[in-house]
Order: C-alpha cells, then sequence, then structure tokens
C-alpha cells in the first residue's frame, strides 16, 4: 500500500494515527500510544466504545454490545476511509 | 393475567413488547423481534465450561502460604461471588420468564441463568480444594451483615417484582390485601419495578463483581492462586455478557424501540435508576474498606480499588445514557484488562488442564526428592 493510500484517523484532540493494514481499529490506535479502554476486545463486551465523527468504518465481526447510532466499538472494525473519532 | 404455559391464542411475536404482552407460545426463531438476544445466546453457548475441567489444587498449596489478612480478602470475595450467582442463578428465571413475552429473549434469560449456576458451582470446586469442609465459608453467607447487607439491596427489586407480578396474575389489576396490607396493582406500577429492577441486575453485572475480580487477579499477578484465576476469567467473560443484554434491554426501552409505555418510564425514573447504580457503587467501596480491614495486599490498596470502582461505573454508567458521575479518567488498574480478555482465556482441551488430560492431578509438580526414600 503506497502512504498515499494509508487511512487516517483523527482523535478529537487532533493527533493523527494510521489505520495499519492487518490491524484493527483497536490496535492501530494501541500501535500508536492511545489508551483505550478494553475488555473482551471480541465486540461483546461494549468497553472500548468510541464515538465517530465523521467517516466510515467496516465489521471484521458482528458487534453484540450495544453501541449508539454514531459510535463504534474499535476492537471489531476497521477504517474504511478517513475517520474522525472521540475515545470516551 | 393468568400466566399459561402454552398461550393457545395466536399472537404475533413481531409486536409483541420484550415484557407484560402475550406469553409466548411457540418457542420459534425463524422471526424474530430483536435478533440480538438470538445472537447472544450463540455466544453464550460457545463460552460453554464445566467448572472441574480447571485444575484448581495448586491453589491449595498457595493458600496455605497467604497471610491471615490474605486469607480473608480470598474467602471474603469468594462468599460474596457465591451471594451474588445463586441469586443470579434463580432470579432473571422467577422474575423474568412469567412477564416475558418473546421467545427469543424468553431463551436468553434462560441461558442466562443455566450460566450463573455454572458459576454457583465452580465456587463449591474452589473451596471443596482450599477446606476440607467447606460448610463453614457456605454458612457464614447467610449470617456474615456485611454480605448480608448486599444481599438486601440485591435481591429486593427482584422480590417486589415477582411479588406484585403474582398479585396481579392472580388477581389482576386493582387495589388488593395481602395479610392486612394493602397493595395497589395497576401496569404501569408493575411497568415501574420492571424498570427498577433490570437497573438494578445492569449494577449487578456491571459493577458489584469488579472489587473481587481485581483482587482474584491481583494475586494471578503475583503468581498466586491461578487455578481460581483461571475460573474467574470464565465468570468474567460470561458476566460481560449478560451485562451487555441488560443494557440492550434498557437500551430499547429508553430509546422507544421496544414498549413505548416503558420509554416514558425510562424518562421518569432515571433518577432512581441513577441512585441504584450510585448506592452499588458506595456499598463496594466499603466491601472494598472490608476486605482491606486487616491489611491489604501487594498490589492493590482499598484507594486504588475505589478508583476502579468509580471508573467502572463511569463507563458502565454512560452506557446506558446515566453519564459520567466520577472524576477518574483513566483505568487506575490497567493490568485487568488482560484478565478480562477473552483472547486471553484458554480454550483448547490441551491448554485448559481438562481433568482426563492430567495424570495424577493431585501430583501436578514432582521433585527428585520425592523418590528419596526410595531403596532398590
Amino acid at each position: 500500500m503506497k502512504p498515499s493510500d494509508t487511512l487516517r484517523i483523527t482523535l478529537e484532540t487532533g493527533e493523527i494515527v494510521e489505520q495499519q493494514a492487518d490491524k484493527t481499529l483497536l490496535e492501530s490506535l494501541e500501535a500508536a500510544g492511545q489508551e483505550v479502554h478494553f475488555h473482551c476486545r471480541e465486540g461483546f463486551c461494549g468497553a472500548c466504545r468510541t464515538k465517530l465523527l465523521c467517516g466510515t468504518v467496516k465489521y471484521l465481526t458482528d458487534p453484540l454490545a450495544f453501541i449508539d447510532d454514531d459510535e463504534i466499538l474499535p476492537c471489531c472494525c476497521v477504517a474504511e476511509q478517513d475517520i474522525k473519532i472521540k475515545l470516551l | 393475567m393468568k400466566y399459561t404455559t402454552f398461550n393457545h391464542n395466536t399472537t404475533n411475536p413481531l409486536s409483541e413488547p420484550m415484557f407484560f404482552g402475550n406469553p409466548v407460545n411457540v418457542a420459534r426463531y425463524d422471526q424474530q423481534k430483536h435478533p440480538i438476544f438470538e445472537k447472544l445466546i450463540e455466544k453464550q453457548i460457545s463460552f460453554f465450561w464445566r467448572p472441574e475441567e480447571v485444575d484448581v489444587s495448586k491453589d491449595r498449596i498457595d493458600f496455605q502460604g497467604l497471610s491471615t489478612s490474605e486469607k480473608h480478602i480470598f474467602v471474603s470475595n469468594l462468599k460474596y461471588q457465591t451471594l451474588l450467582d445463586s441469586v443470579q442463578g434463580r432470579s432473571p428465571n422467577i422474575a423474568f420468564l412469567p412477564i416475558v413475552s418473546l421467545p427469543e429473549l424468553e431463551t436468553w434469560v434462560e441461558t442466562w441463568s443455566f450460566y450463573e449456576t455454572i458459576h454457583s458451582r465452580s465456587y463449591t470446586h474452589i473451596l471443596r480444594n482450599l477446606f476440607s469442609d467447606p460448610s463453614e465459608v457456605f454458612e457464614d453467607i447467610v449470617v456474615n451483615e456485611e454480605i448480608k447487607r448486599r444481599a438486601t439491596d440485591i435481591s429486593k427489586y427482584y422480590d417486589d417484582l415477582i411479588f406484585v407480578t403474582q398479585l396481579w396474575q392472580t388477581q389482576g389489576e386493582g387495589t388488593h390485601v395481602v395479610n392486612g396490607t394493602k397493595y395497589q396493582v395497576s401496569m404501569r406500577e408493575l411497568k415501574k419495578k420492571l424498570y427498577l429492577c433490570m437497573n438494578s441486575v445492569n449494577a449487578l453485572e456491571a459493577i458489584r463483581f469488579y472489587v473481587s475480580f481485581a483482587c482474584t487477579f491481583a494475586f494471578a499477578e503475583r503468581e498466586l492462586m491461578e487455578g481460581n484465576s483461571k475460573i474467574i476469567r470464565l465468570i468474567a467473560r460470561d458476566e460481560n455478557l449478560h451485562l451487555t443484554s441488560t443494557q440492550h434491554i434498557l437500551n430499547l426501552w429508553a430509546r422507544g424501540k421496544d414498549d413505548p409505555e416503558m420509554a416514558e418510564i425510562a424518562e421518569e425514573c432515571k433518577d432512581q435508576a441513577e441512585a441504584i447504580f450510585l448506592k452499588a457503587v458506595e456499598q463496594e467501596k466499603q466491601w472494598a474498606e472490608y476486605l482491606f480491614q486487616n491489611g491489604s495486599m501487594i498490589g492493590l490498596n482499598k484507594e486504588i480499588l475505589c478508583q476502579y470502582v468509580e471508573f467502572i461505573a463511569n463507563h458502565r454508567m454512560a452506557a446506558i445514557g446515566l453519564g459520567q458521575p466520577f472524576d477518574v479518567q483513566s483505568n487506575p488498574l490497567p493490568w485487568m484488562n488482560n484478565y478480562l480478555n477473552s483472547d486471553n482465556v484458554q480454550v483448547a482441551p490441551q491448554e485448559a488442564e481438562i481433568s482426563s488430560y492430567l495424570v495424577g492431578q493431585i501430583d501436578s509438580e514432582v521433585n527428585a526428592d520425592d523418590f528419596g526414600d526410595f531403596d532398590l
């Protein structure tokens, strides 16, 4: 993947993290040193619930935990385009 | 409305509310009003485990090496968890099944309760290994003041709902006198009791378990009581799923995606729901104080544990729209996440110490000295 193709995850604080290939959104955030709350990492507990401010994500496994319409579970999704999120 | 085990009226489960509609007749899952409950059933079943699969024999040696204050922490937590799962193993069935109206939710409640009974059996498995006669531990659960105080708050919302449901199902709405006490029974009142009960269950699985989880995993961080920690990890994974189910129920109500009257009640009783959570937090902090009354343990003290309770409460309350009342931003016990991560729960038989894979599991460690008095 050319660097220009890399998807960018912008945090509400202005920091920018790259969506890494073969990594979930949660793993990409962790690799960049962001502290994200998590438990199950499989989409059923909801501990990593995060606000999606703009852009879309693609789920690798169906999330079972309750999430609001504007929220995502980073443990089981990847960015589909450049996104902006707010860690809760 | 009288309960019937097989409702002869034709009902449309797709237009029934989750509770207080028609009793369920056909247990069918080809069509679902709220498919999430069917998904939770599948996930829960995939988590099946048996306490006997986990070898806890090494824990006995570890336990004997613990200080008196650490033994108090360990045994007290097991007593409290035994209480929690005793309540949870029966109450969702008794309280929710008589009033449930969707087949997928009915089966979820049954599946959920069944797993709580696995948890209860696992405490016996752990305690039998630590004490030749665990009776004293079990008997203390109903007389220990610290545990009793919590038991009252946990069971009262269930008991309230169960009693009024019984009145409604036998006598209908209206004013009824039972043993000289007057009770007003109305659908609105029943639904309020259900709403508060569901919040209390949510708080139980969201917050109440976590003080004992933290202590268990703090022992495991020191490589102590690891068999016990393996069991508690399996329990924590199940509890996370149960928590998700009650969060779904509460959010479906609050967002008007189920019974419109429940959306009104959710708004009306928000303060009471919040109070249930805040009381649970308060009681857990008092529990931490009781645990550490004789001295704390390495890696954990009352202050950190109380901060952790607040941190968890913030997350759990925010998940059901109750805001974040506490001022704790980062996780005071970050290592907890490693134990709550389901990837770390080992499931392959050869890894999970299924007893049939172990030969002579009492002597799982044999030293050269053991053969010292052998003569050939």
